[in-house]
């Protein structure tokens, strides 16, 4: 007997070394590949300083805007500061976030700004250039924004993004939004309820239960002087989609008599319609239609898109 | 018109209260969801501004800083001399920590720091016993024996509370900061209670030499969101001095992009620091603002 235990003991030792140093190896490569992605010297400008930052450890670099990053699982950062000429300064941040899908939505965190035809699509705003592509999402920003600052940003994410040989497709949640009226600058993509709240706060509690096991988009429409807002999410599976629904309409519409009903609208105190369905693994929500019949057109339609978005 | 009040601003402002209470209650009612606000007798507040508080690479001048703070704490504590203020509220045998903000675009800056530095030592307090720390206030045996706190940070937009102020500076003594980042930091005055803090502190100073009107990018920075205003907002109520702090910042937003430009996502716990967690005043009318030295373009 205890031949055996001893045995099993020295396997699983054998079988964690095994793993753990597979895990250093792919560490490494991924480092690797990463830096191969970022030039280490263009035009006038070199890299002077370089660094890697984990999900444990990106706090140490990235304030507290660090959690956006972990609410969309990115897995490694690499960072390089640029010198070029009068002493300028360029910061190029490169996160792999594991999938297209997170590279795209972690883009869609902040889309303020010039849109550009970088990557599979990029912004750039005072002295700042983000774009995604594949899995990956980069920033280049300039400590003083100026002529020749703003020219080496769009260079160099240039050259970043033709090194990025992947591409992926936008998440299929995306092509559900009806794109009558729709403020394409206002989509987001997400998982996490902390990034729901950031754009739309609905509840200082989880109570759509987003987590790594659902995604999610949100949309805003103009129909009128105010902003209608569709929130669809899909849960792993259909019984979770009904749960969530039910909590949702129990602390966000506990007016609704019938808490059963998969189909709800109510008119809130602000004279504006907030609707629910629910279907499959597919849980929309429209907050502030103009109309009840409004609120179930952009619900339906959700469920049955019939275009498919372009990029 | 009047924006009408709806569930989500209830939720908002409501945390663990079910919702069914407050439609019946506001809307039933008519009962205002402010009114569990202890009533707090009004607090002051000064602002004092310098247009040559910053040399031309925008760096502050010392001598400069230390006049603006010295003038500053007098017009606060109505004393006439700045030793005799800062006596009022710290003591020789005091132990202080100054917490100060290490954010690397735009830190407290030095000249800030031993403006400070400086007249608590002209008030007795040895050396040994005082300390200028951020991050590593948690493990700083001066931090962990203070008596006495001066709370030291620059005015700032932030991802998560909408602004980096006083009271968030605060959020070094918990050990795991992001757990305040739910709701917006909604409840960050909590940690003044929680970590024996609301009691010690004697100054909060929100520095406006350079502020952050604007984040943008994984750093939540840009030069060109940034401008000279040159000023120094001090109080002993944390809340007054972020309130004012916020107005300015509101200000030069609405300045800056042509029309009002809510914070994304708003300051709410300046505001909720005051209607949750009665640590100090959020309502400009029960703050006295005493504003000195350069008026133009203060924006309030």
């Amino acid at each position: 007997m205890k031949r055996i235990t001893y045995g099993a003991i020295i396997l699983i030792l054998v079988f964690s070394i095994g793993v753990k140093g597979k895990m250093i190896n792919d560490k490494v490569e991924q480092k690797n590949f990463m830096r191969h992605l970022v030039p280490s010297s263009f035009e006038n400008w070199q890299v002077t300083e370089e660094k890697f930052y984990d999900p444990q450890t990106i706090f140490d670099y990235i304030d507290g805007a660090g959690e956006v990053y972990r609410a969309y699982n990115f897995q490694l950062l690499l960072s390089r500061a640029f010198h070029g000429p009068s002493n300028l300064k360029i910061f190029v941040d490169l996160f792999d976030m594991g999938s297209g899908a997170n590279a795209f939505g972690v883009f869609t965190h902040d889309r303020e700004g010039e849109k550009l035809a970088i990557g599979q699509g990029a912004v750039y705003k005072g002295g700042l250039l983000s774009f995604w592509k594949g899995r990956f999402f980069v920033s280049i920003f300039a400590e003083v924004e100026n002529q020749l600052t703003k020219n080496a940003i769009l260079n160099l994410g240039q050259m970043i993004a033709a090194q990025i040989k992947e591409t992926s497709p936008l998440p299929e949640l995306i092509h559900r939004l009806p794109p009558s009226s729709l403020i394409e600058d206002k989509i987001h993509y997400f998982s996490h309820h902390l990034i729901l709240n950031y754009h739309y706060f609905v509840a200082d509690e989880n109570i759509l239960e987003l987590n790594n096991q659902t995604e999610a988009v949100l949309a805003f429409y103009q129909f009128n002087k105010e902003k209608t807002v569709l929130l669809g999410i899909r849960y792993p599976h259909e019984k979770k989609a009904l749960l969530a629904q039910q909590r949702f309409r129990a602390q966000y519409l506990p007016e609704v008599s019938d808490q059963r009903e998969k189909e709800i609208a109510i008119q809130t105190e602000n004279n504006l319609w907030t609707a629910t369905s629910q279907k499959k693994n597919l849980l929309v929500i429209v907050f502030d239609a103009p109309s009840k019949e409004k609120a179930f057109v952009l619900i339906n339609k959700f469920f049955h898109p019939k275009e498919k978005r372009r990029g | 018109m009047k924006k009408s009040f709806t569930r989500r601003d209830f939720l908002k402002i409501t945390a663990s209260v079910p919702l069914t209470h407050l439609v019946s209650r506001a809307f039933g009612n008519k009962v205002s969801p402010y009114q569990t606000s202890k009533n707090l007798p009004s607090t002051k507040v000064v602002l004092i501004r310098d247009p040559e508080a910053l040399d031309q690479q925008k760096k502050p001048r010392d001598a400069v800083i230390q006049k603006m703070m010295d003038e500053a704490i007098m017009k606060l504590l109505d004393e006439k001399d700045p030793r005799e203020a800062w006596q009022k509220i710290i003591k020789p045998d005091d132990i202080v920590g100054i917490k100060t903000n290490v954010w690397s675009y735009i830190p407290t800056t030095s000249a800030v720091e031993q403006a400070i530095w400086q007249r608590i030592r002209e008030v007795g307090v040895p050396q040994s016993n005082i300390s200028i720390d951020d991050r590593g206030v948690r493990r700083n045996p001066v931090f962990q024996k203070a008596t006495a706190l001066i709370n030291a940070r620059p005015a700032r937009t932030h991802h998560w509370a909408g602004m980096g102020s006083c009271i968030k500076n605060y959020i070094m003594f918990t050990p795991r900061p992001s757990a305040y980042h739910g709701d917006s930091c909604a409840d960050l005055a909590r940690i003044w209670f929680e970590y024996n803090l609301k009691d010690k502190t004697r100054l909060n100073i929100l520095v406006m030499l350079t502020p952050l009107f604007h984040g943008i990018g994984p750093h939540h920075y840009s030069e060109k969101y940034t401008w000279p205003y040159c000023g120094l907002i001090m109080g002993t109520d944390p809340v007054a001095v972020d309130s004012t702090g916020l107005r300015i910042i509101e200000a030069k937003r609405k300045e800056y992009f042509g029309e009002k430009r809510p914070l994304q996502p708003p300051a709410k716990h300046i505001f909720l620091a005051e209607k949750r967690h009665h640590l100090g005043v959020a309502d400009p009318s029960r703050i006295e603002l005493i504003k000195l030295g350069w008026l133009e373009g203060s924006l309030i």
